[in-house]
């Protein structure tokens, strides 16, 4: 056992976060449920290294860490795809199972395409776990890390490792290389009128740069409607809001539990990791599902096998 | 245009919020159908967000709504047992620097500053349901004298204790942040510290006094 291993923070990403898979059942509370914003690719990330899958990894987004090992380690990598080498000049795989050397370095540079990718170490990220959960909550600044994204000089201790492990591959699931978001109507959906509702399900809108885990802001043709202010009602991820500008927002994983503005719509549970990857300037287009066809649908599958 | 999806069939009153959130109306009655829903066994719902004449039941991932759920939702309220509900008293001062809405809400209202605070400080609250940050109240019970629109343009930085009016509701900032309701004073009340091992002072249904210092 390694109850003392630790990873070194070389040099800060742009906003790596502590994640696990979240804190539901405290929103009543205020408190939205957070954690990775895409669950299923950090739980095979997690599974590539011999954890528990509900274990703590690093989200990052855009750009990522350089981390060292001075006890070695293992790690897997699910998600978008960065630029990344290791200081042993062995290339970086993602979706498999990464052995480093006492004293290596894995340096992850920007994103190839999409936004987010899932990091877990063996042994699993070792940060108090505040209402539950170990993700980092930054609109509250508590979870995590002390609450914050990860600097330069941090050290994160890692828990104990079962060894020896078994090197495991993943497969993703099959990519959508459309850009639809696929929605089922809101409960305000009736308050919009005609042309705003078809702009909503046939004009393309784009992603706005002051998008965050918070939410997705969107740009494109603004949509009109009778009522401004509603009465608060409980909201969640997903949930597609549309403020007195009428430029919708598309609430995210650490957005807020009530609102009250008219919800005309909500991305369905299944194209979550598809919200995780846009990036300011991409354009999405909402298409309808049934909600039983939406209920129904199979959770994308991973597979995870052996590796040669 | 259609609109699949507003409804379950054959159950009025829901409507879906994503495909994962079953929104009820509770006319007025949020809280009792809230405290009757948190007190049975509902292996499909994560969590239960109660809010404004609404509340959102969160499902599960893959969860079927059972027969004992729709019952829940459905099952008339008994509102003369209402279940006994914890009192906070917080201390306050109000008006002058840490509230510099005071004086413009006093004279809205018709009342001189002394008279404002007198009639906040008497009034009973009942947290409706928390948002906006954790922790973050909506209290019920506001005199109808003393409300008062959110301000037209909100602050960049509201200090964390600020006693503050929206709307029908008083609210009290749990920590500093930007913010739009009228700000009439502050505690020195700890309302979220997530160290805490119930890092959240107030739980929907509890009540609220109010004592100016």
């Amino acid at each position: 056992m390694t109850g003392l291993a630790v990873v070194e923070i070389v040099r800060a990403g742009l906003c790596d976060l502590v994640v696990d898979q979240g804190r539901p059942g405290y929103e009543h509370l205020g408190v939205p449920s957070g954690g990775a914003a895409d669950p299923d690719a950090l739980a095979v990330a997690n599974r590539l290294v011999g954890n528990d899958a509900t274990a703590a990894g690093l989200e990052l987004a855009y750009s990522g860490p350089a981390l060292r090992f001075p006890q070695g380690g293992t790690v897997g990598i699910c998600g978008a795809c960065f630029t990344a080498t290791r200081s042993s000049d062995t290339a970086v795989k993602w979706n498999e199972t990464l052995v480093l050397a006492p004293g290596e370095i894995l340096d992850l540079g920007a994103a190839r395409e999409g936004c987010r990718c899932w990091l877990a170490i063996g042994g699993g990220l070792e940060v108090p776990v505040v209402m539950d959960s170990r993700s980092t909550f930054l609109p509250a600044g508590f979870g995590g890390l002390q609450g914050r994204g990860l600097r330069h000089g941090d050290v994160l201790r890692l828990g104990e490792t079962a060894d020896p492990k078994r090197l495991l591959r993943a497969t993703p699931p099959a990519e959508l290389n459309d850009n639809c978001l696929r929605v089922v109507a809101g409960p305000q959906a009736g308050l919009f009128d005609d042309a705003g509702l078809a702009a909503f399900f046939s004009e393309p809108y784009r992603v706005a740069s002051a998008s965050d885990r918070r939410g997705l802001r969107l740009n494109g043709t603004a949509l009109s409607r009778a009522t401004t202010e509603l009465p608060s009602q409980g909201v969640l991820p997903g949930a597609v809001q549309v403020p007195p500008n009428g430029q919708p927002i598309i609430l995210g994983w650490d957005g807020p539990v009530t609102g009250g503005y008219p919800v005309i719509a909500g991305v369905i549970r299944a194209d979550w990791p598809r919200l995780a990857q846009l990036r300011p300037g991409d354009e999405v287009r909402f298409v309808t599902i049934e909600l039983e066809a939406a209920r129904a649908l199979a959770d994308a599958e991973w597979k995870i096998g052996g590796r040669a | 245009m259609d609109l699949p999806n507003e409804r379950i069939p054959d159950c009025t009153g829901w409507r879906w919020v994503t495909d994962r959130g079953l929104r009820l109306e509770t006319g007025g009655h949020t809280l009792a159908r809230y405290q009757l829903l948190i007190s049975r066994d509902l292996p499909e719902v994560e969590s239960i967000i109660p809010a404004d004449d609404s509340i959102l039941l969160v499902l599960r991932r893959g969860a079927v709504i059972s027969a004992g759920l729709r019952a829940a939702l459905e099952m008339p309220l008994d509102l003369r047992s209402q279940t006994a509900s914890r009192l906070h008293r917080i201390v306050a001062s109000y008006g002058g620097k840490a509230g510099p809405d005071l004086a413009a809400l006093a004279e809205r209202a018709g009342l001189s500053q002394q008279d404002w605070i007198a009639q906040h400080a008497a009034a009973e609250y009942r947290v409706a349901f928390l948002g906006f940050q954790p922790g973050f109240p909506y209290l019920a019970g506001l005199p109808e004298k003393l409300r008062a629109p959110r301000r037209a343009e909100p602050r960049v930085h509201v200090p964390a204790g600020s006693l503050a009016i929206g709307g029908p509701y008083a609210g009290i900032y749990p920590k500093s942040g930007p913010g739009g309701w009228q700000i009439v004073g502050v505690t020195e009340a700890v309302l979220f510290d997530p160290r805490q091992s119930s890092p959240v002072l107030f739980a929907p249904g509890d009540r609220v006094r109010f004592e100016a210092l």
